[in-house]
Order: structure tokens, then sequence, then C-alpha cells
């Protein structure tokens, strides 16, 4: 939450509403369409601003998400797979973010490829319970932790750009 | 139920089309620098960004910017106000602004301007607008109030001079421009200015006057000048010390100088100066230049009057006279130059050597000088006998002559005792030399009471005994006569010669002359000294030995009678006789001696102690010690030293001494009475009697003979209580103490007349004071008068009682 671009970007996606997780059954969906929206406008506002930088979808129930993330650096674009579950206790519990193909190589990361959030997130996301959604997560937890890690990996020479990766699997998906 | 996750999953897919759909290619900011950066790199784009980094601009803008700034700004504008203005850096500003000088004419850049020319036409104009209302106008305000550079403005201005601007620049200074209006009125003022002077005045002195200015002054004085428009010169070039001098001045200049050397025959250079000539001497120099003048210190003469001075000095030596050269020169010549000129004057004549300068201006011809010399002959030889009579002491080697007088310098009271022995000698007439009465005693007596009065009765006790300073000044030189004698002398004889001249002749002749006279007065000396005969030495032998005989016995009695008073007494007697008899028989054995060395004198009393000193220095040894001691032991106070001393010295000069017998005793005795009775009946005055009567007195009864001073003769009348019948005693009391009082107003009168001359404003009351005392006086004198006979009876009378009894 430092810099004033995230701060602006945060409060351009809609807030939600319905204190519910997947347990409750109609509350669940309710809250799953607030979520929805929240992740279109956000996705919206980003490609609006030219700052597009992920890919999600989740299974029907929306319990689980999946994806794909990536990072421009130095004109050069690190692109990584994405997934996490919406825990049982959501919203009150944030979901565990994970990057798979990162792990071990940082340690800034938990088991799994779950990344490990700043001090201050938590807190955050605790006092708006129940209006952040995932795009909130998405805008302040990984997208800050990849504009850490990535330069620093790259530099470390623990992540190497891989030629033709970076257009191929959306295209391949629009398709 | 369904219909919310239909909703879902339309929702899901919303969310895939949203993130699959076209992202919108806009370029960000960043991008775009990122691509211009690159661009510029490969220099495939031409652009400058601003300052600020928010626009980018093209140099042909900033070309058109700057033009357009140029011509806001009316032509001229600072480069570093435009960097402000149009916000790039600088180097692409003054690029720019290098490029634009380049291809447009018309534009330049000056200190860091960019000036084009409309701006100086207008700078021009304004220029133009200043100097026709001032009609002169300087760079340096110009480039004050424009603030550009001199060099600049005066290029740019001489440009448009004629043109734009109605003037034109100094000729000699490029700094100032002038109107011809302005230029023409000067002119016309300085000729005016300059064309009215007659005297030379000092171009700066005009400047500070007149305000003119000053480098157009020169300029058209110069020209003016050039073009004979003014006659004059400017003398000084263009300094401040410049002058201008007109030519009528230095004409009439000439003239008068010219005049003046032919009318008076020289030149003053303070006339000169006066005149306005810096250096006289050169301009003299420079004007006379084929003229032969003579340069002295403060004037120069010219030929004529040179000439002048030598034919006169000539004649004055041809006819061995002498001539006073002053009324032939100019009265304004200083001493200094006059001197020269004289000279100048004899070596022109040739005569340096037989003529002579005195005084500044008199010539005298060495013959005329030798001439003056023979006058004084006559005087010489006669001067001459009469020295050798007086002091053939004095004619000793000039060596000795040195020593005797710096040992008198020593011994001053050797004078007094001689002037002590002239006055004995002068008051002892009547009682004959040898004996020397005690009447000479009673004037001493009075003499020493008035010297402690004043001491101008000193001095002028000093002036009746002349002989005794002159002795003194002949004993120094023997000279002939002081220059002012010989000043008196030539002033008789040469009649009109001029008097502050004649002194100095004197002086001159003075020395030659003083060197003739002691030849003269040796050759006399030697002829006159070589006459004395054996005969009369033998004879005056004899005399000798009576005489000295006659003095030691008086002394002997003397010496008796003083013993018979009291102490006190006794020592004034015995110095007075030691002063007065024994000092005689010194002498009279001194000079004895000193016939034999041809150096006696006629009256040996006349010898005082300083030539005895020297007569003895000249003696042969054996006689000289006992002379030697004799002469200490009269300063001594013993007579008993003295006789025995004198009798050595008798038997040293081969003389015998004779011891008195009774019988001579009384003889001595008589003869003594007797002279000294004689005395009395002359005499008339008081002291003098009071004195015989009581030393008279004092034999008859006592039968000793006494040799008293004055002072001593109240202790005799003292001595005689008893000894008289106490009415005379009464009586001569009573007449010594008249006697005393009268003694004591003639002191007194003295000092009164002394103090009268000095204060005359108390004439009156001195004067009633003085008719008092006179009137006492005249008391004291009838009462004296009256008593006289009877005091002199007292001796008288009794001498017939006491002849009766012998």
């Amino acid at each position: 939450m430092s810099d004033e671009a995230t701060r602006r970007t945060v409060s351009d996606i809609p807030l939600l509403k319905t204190n519910s997780g997947p347990r409750d059954r109609e509350l669940w969906v309710q809250r799953l369409r607030e979520e929805y929206v929240s992740l279109i406008r956000y996705v919206e506002n980003n490609k609006a601003a030219d700052n597009d930088w992920f890919r999600l979808e989740s299974n029907r129930e929306g319990t689980r998400w999946f994806g794909k993330c990536w990072y421009v650096h130095e004109l050069l674009r690190y692109e990584f797979d994405v997934e996490f579950d919406v825990p049982a206790t959501y919203p009150a519990t944030a979901p565990e973010v994970a990057l798979p193909e990162l792990e071990g190589k940082t340690a800034k990361m938990y088991r799994g490829g779950r990344i490990c959030l700043t001090d201050h997130f938590k807190p955050l996301w605790a006092r708006n319970v129940p209006r952040f959604g995932l795009a909130h997560l998405m805008a302040l937890g990984l997208g800050p932790w990849l504009a850490v890690e990535v330069p620093d990996l790259v530099s470390r020479g623990l992540v190497t750009h891989k030629e033709n990766q970076q257009l191929q699997a959306p295209s391949a998906e629009a398709s | 139920m369904d219909d919310a996750w239909d909703e879902i999953r339309r929702l899901a897919a919303d969310l895939q089309t949203a993130q699959f759909a076209q992202t919108v290619q806009r370029l960000s900011e960043r991008n775009c620098i990122e691509i211009i950066t690159k661009l510029v790199q490969e220099k495939k784009l031409d652009v400058v960004h601003t300052l600020d980094g928010k626009e980018y601009i093209t140099p042909a803008q900033i070309s058109q910017e700057i033009r357009d700034e140029l011509y806001i700004h009316g032509g001229r504008i600072n480069i570093v106000d435009l960097q402000q203005i149009i916000n790039v850096d600088l180097s692409h500003v003054e690029a720019r602004a290098n490029e634009i000088t380049r291809t447009e004419r018309g534009v330049q850049l000056v200190l860091g301007q960019l000036i084009d020319v409309k701006y100086l036409e207008r700078l021009a104009e304004e220029v133009n607008d200043k100097l026709q209302e001032a009609g002169l106008i300087t760079i340096s305000e110009l480039c004050k109030t424009y603030d550009l550079p001199g060099d600049f403005l005066t290029e740019e201005l001489s440009r448009r001079l004629g043109t734009l601007i109605q003037g034109q620049f100094d000729q000699y200074n490029r700094g100032v421009i002038y109107t011809p209006a302005f230029v023409a009125r000067h002119k016309a003022r300085i000729r005016g200015l300059f064309s009215a002077v007659t005297r030379p005045i000092p171009v700066s002195s005009a400047i500070g006057v007149f305000g003119f200015h000053e480098h157009l002054l020169y300029s058209v004085l110069e020209e003016l000048v050039n073009s004979g428009r003014l006659k004059g010169t400017v003398v000084g070039g263009r300094q401040d010390k410049a002058v201008y001098i007109p030519d009528i001045y230095s004409r009439t200049q000439n003239t008068w100088v010219d005049s003046f050397l032919q009318q008076n025959g020289y030149l003053e250079f303070d006339a000169l100066v006066r005149l306005g000539v810096p250096d006289p001497a050169g301009y003299i120099r420079k004007r006379f230049r084929s003229s032969k003048l003579l340069f002295l210190r403060a004037a120069c003469v010219g030929p004529a009057l040179v000439d002048q001075l030598e034919a006169s000095v000539e004649e004055a030596v041809s006819s061995s006279t002498w001539v006073d050269l002053q009324p032939m020169l100019p009265s304004s010549l200083s001493q200094e130059d006059v001197g020269m000129l004289v000279s100048q004057a004899l070596r022109n004549a040739g005569v340096t050597t037989s003529a002579r300068v005195l005084g500044d201006s008199v010539v005298v011809s060495e013959k005329f000088i030798s001439g003056c010399l023979a006058l004084f002959d006559d005087a010489m030889q006669m001067k001459a006998h009469k020295e050798v009579k007086n002091n053939p002491v004095f004619l000793l080697t000039e060596e000795e002559v040195k020593q005797t007088s710096s040992l008198m310098e020593s011994s001053a009271p050797s004078k007094k005792e001689k002037r002590e022995a002239e006055r004995r000698k002068k008051t002892t007439e009547g009682s004959g030399s040898v004996k020397g009465g005690g009447g000479g005693n009673a004037r001493e007596f009075k003499i020493r009471k008035t010297k402690k009065k004043g001491k101008r009765d000193d001095d002028s006790d000093d002036e009746t005994g002349p002989s005794s300073q002159q002795g003194r000044g002949k004993v120094a030189e023997v000279p002939f006569m002081s220059a002012q004698e010989v000043a008196v002398v030539l002033e008789a004889k040469a009649g009109d010669f001029p008097e502050e001249s004649l002194l100095e002749l004197a002086e001159h002749l003075a020395r030659p002359l003083s060197k003739a006279y002691q030849e003269v007065v040796r050759a006399v000396f030697l002829s006159s000294s070589s006459s004395p005969s054996g005969a009369n030495k033998k004879k005056s032998m004899k005399e000798l030995q009576e005489e000295v005989t006659n003095l030691y016995n008086n002394i002997r009695l003397f010496e008796k009678g003083a013993k018979l008073l009291p102490d006190e007494t006794q020592v004034h007697i015995t110095r007075h006789v030691l002063k007065t008899l024994c000092s005689d028989i010194t002498n009279v054995l001194v000079n004895f001696l000193a016939a034999d060395l041809m150096m006696s004198v006629e009256d040996p009393a006349s010898i005082s102690g300083e030539i005895r000193v020297k007569i003895l220095g000249k003696l042969p040894e054996e006689t000289r010690a006992p002379l030697m001691k004799l002469h200490h032991s009269l300063s001594g106070k013993s007579i008993e030293d003295f006789l025995n001393n004198v009798e050595t010295s008798a038997e040293a000069c081969g003389l015998l001494l004779k011891k008195g017998d009774k019988k001579r005793e009384r003889q001595s005795l008589f003869v003594h009475r007797g002279a000294l009775v004689e005395q009395l009946k002359q005499t008339e005055e008081p002291a003098l009697v009071l004195h015989l009567t009581s030393v008279l007195l004092f034999q008859s009864s006592t039968h000793c003979i006494l040799h008293a001073p004055g002072r001593c003769v109240p202790s005799i009348i003292s001595t005689l209580i008893g000894r008289i019948p106490t009415e005379s005693h009464q009586l001569l009391s009573q007449y010594q103490g008249l006697v005393v009082k009268q003694l004591v107003n003639q002191g007194r009168k003295k000092t009164a007349e002394k103090e009268v001359k000095k204060e005359d404003e108390e004439v009156k009351k001195e004067d009633e004071e003085v008719k008092e005392e006179e009137e006492k006086e005249d008391d004291i004198r009838g009462e004296l008068l009256t008593l006289m006979p009877q005091v002199k009876d007292l001796v008288l009378a009794q001498r017939k009682t006491s002849v009766a009894e012998d």
C-alpha cells in the first residue's frame, strides 16, 4: 500500500458487500458474483491503463482459481503459473496465492510455492473484511510481490527469459 | 439457484472475454520519452527538449522564437534572457543566436546581446537628439547610458555621422562628438579670447575661467595659430603647463630687454622674471648670442660696462691712486655680483697683482698702499725712541713675550700691586721716593673705603692708571697703532677716500706697519743701549749701595716701630711695608742686575711684579735663586724673612749691607721726622693731616718710626692713649671722627651721583638730598679747617719741646 499508483488502482476496484464463504450455498453465489464483477472491473481498468498482467479462471464452484501472471522487466516479459484455493473461512481469511514454478528459488515463499505476503497485508485485509475480494488480493498481494521479487530473481539468474513463451498461451486459449 | 449459477457462469465468461479483449495499444509517457531518446540517438530526429523536459522543440523553431523575441524586445535582447524565455539549454540558444548573426545581416551579437539594425538606428537618432541639445556628447557617457562597449558605439556612430547624426568626432580624441554649431561657437570664443590677450596666459586657466572644452580648445588653438589668425605661440604642448604667449607680448618684452641692456649696460635676472621669462639666463643667452655678456649670479653685464670699469681700473693703477667703482656700477647689483664684476674687470685689465680690492668696489693700486706706509715712517721713529726708554723689557724676543703674557694672565693681582705702587709714588712726592712717607696712605685709606661701595669706582680707578693697561697691551704685541688710529691718520692725508674702505685699508696697513715698527724699535734699542759708560756704572754702584742700605735700615726701624702696636695692626703694617718699601728694595736690586743685561728701567719703582719675574728669568743661575726667594718673600707675611733674603741677595749682587749703629739710626729717625713735618706743614687735606699727625705723635712718644697704611690710623691713635696729654688725644679723636664722616659722605655722594644718572625721574628728590648733604659736608669741612691748625700744632708745638729736649 505504499505507492500512490497502487492506492489509486485499488480505489478503482469496486468493494464487495456480501460476507459469505464457499460453505454458504446461496450467499456464496452472491459473493461470487460480486467477486467476478470486481475482477472484471479490475481487468478492464488494467487494460485501459495498458497494465494487463494476469489471466485467471476458476472451477465451477469458484473455490479454486488458476491462471498466469507476468512481469515486464527491462522490456522482457517473465511469465509464471499462478493458483490458489478459496479457504472455507473466506472472506475472514485471505487465500494463499502460490507460484509453483518458483518454489525453492526465493526465501519469501512457503512450501508449495505459496508466496509470503507483506507484513501489513494481513492486518489490511482483516480491517477490510468483507469489502476486499480477489481483485484486491491480486492488486495488493501478488502485484507488489512480483514487482519486488522478479527483478531480484532475474539478477540472481534463477529465472531466465523463455523465448516465444509470452503470447502463446493466451492466444492458444483464445483460439 | 440455477439462475444464480448461470449468472456466475456468464460472469466467468465475461471475465474471460474481458481478459482476452484486445489491450488498448497506448504509449505511456515513459515509452514516448524512450522512443524519442532512441530516435535522437540514432540521429533520425533533430529536436531539443525544454529544460523541464515536458516539451520538444526543433532548432528552426528556436531560431524563429529568437527572432520573435528580438523583435518584441525592440531589437536588443540578452541571450540569458532569451534562454529563460525559450526555456531550452543555453548552449542551444547560443548556437542558434550565432547562426542567426551569421545568416542575417543587421543582427549582431555584442557582449552576449543580440542587437539588430533597427535598434542601432533608433539609438543613433536618440544620440543625435541629445547631441543637438547639448552641443557635445562623449562616447563614455553613451557607454554608460546604453551599456554598450565604447569601440562598438564609436564604430556604429561614426558610420552614421553625417546621416543620422549631425555632428563630428574630435580629431584628436575620438571619444567626443560635437555639432558643427558647437564647434563654431567655441571657435569664435577662443578666437576672441586669444586675440584679446596681451600677456602670457596659461591655457589651463583659460579653460577654468571661460569653460572651454579642453580637447576642442587645443585643436582649435593650434589651428588658429597655424593659420596665422592668432599672432602668438603655444608653449608647452598639450599639457596643463601649456602657455599661450601672444606675439605682441614677446615683442614688447624683447624690445624692453634690448633697450634696457642698451641703456644701462646690464640686465637683472629678477627683472626678467618679473616680465615673465621663466629662465632668464637661458633667454638672454639665446637672444644675445652674438654679444659678449658677462654672467653674474643675479644679473648679466654688457661689455660696455666692463670696458668702462676696466679703463678706470687701469687708470688708477697707472697713476698709482685709487678708484671707487661703486658710482659706475648699477645700483641694483648685489655685493656678491659686484665682487665678481670687479674681479673680472681686474683680470681683464691685467692688474690683479698691482692692484687690490678693498670693500666691495674700491680698487687701490699697490703703489698707493706703499705710499701710505711711507707716511708713517716719522711717527714710527719717534714712538720707537719713546718706547725704548720706557720699557726695554718688552723688547725681548717674541717667544718670551708670549710666555710672560700667559704667565701674566694667571697672576692677575700683580696689576693691582703695581697700581698701588704707582699711587704711593704720586702721594709721596714731598717726602722723597725712598722713604715712602705715610702721607700717601691716607689717600689709600679713602680709596679702599670707596672701593667697597661700588664696582664702578674700581673701574674708574683702573682708568686713572692707564699706563698699566697700556703696558699690558704692549706686552702682548708691541703694536704700532691700532687700525682705528691708522685710519685717522690716513683720513687726514688721503682726504676723500671712502670711509668704510678707509678702515679696511687701515687694517690692511696695520700689520706691515707693526712689523716695520718692531724692526725700528729693535734698531733704536740696540743703538741706545750700547751707550752707558764704565764710570757711570761705578758711580751708580756706589749710589745703589747707599740706597739699599738706607732702605734696609728703614725697614728695620719700621719693623721695630710696628712691634709696639697691637698684633692686628702689626699684620697690616707688615703687609704694607712689604708692599711698599720692600718692593722698592727688591726692584732696586733687580734693576741693578738688569742693567747688566741692558734691560734697566730709568725708574726702578715702576717695575711691577711680572716684569720682575721676567727679568729674573733672564738672570744667571747664581743670582737668580736668592733674588727669586726675595721676590717670593715679598708676598709672604714676615719682614724678618724678607730681611734675611735681602742680605743674601745683596751678597749675591756684590753689595755690602751695613748694619745701622745708634748714631746712624738716630739720624735716619730725624731725617724721617723732618720729612714728615715738612709734608704736614704743606698739606691741607684733612685725612693726610690726621695720618701724618698720628704717625709723628707716635714717633715722638715712642722714638720709633712707623710706616703704616691709612687704615691703621685709628689703632695708632688708640695706642697713643696715655702717652700724650688727654686734651690733645681728645682733639685727635674729634678730628678723626670728622675725617671719617667726611670720607663717608664723599663715598655716599659718589654713589648718589651715579643713582641720579640712572634714574632721572628722581632727580628733584635727589637734588634736595644732595643739597642737604652738601650743607652737612660744608659744616664738616668748616670744622675740619678750624681744627686743622690745632691738630698741626699738636705736632709742631711738641716738636719744639722735643727738639729742645734733644
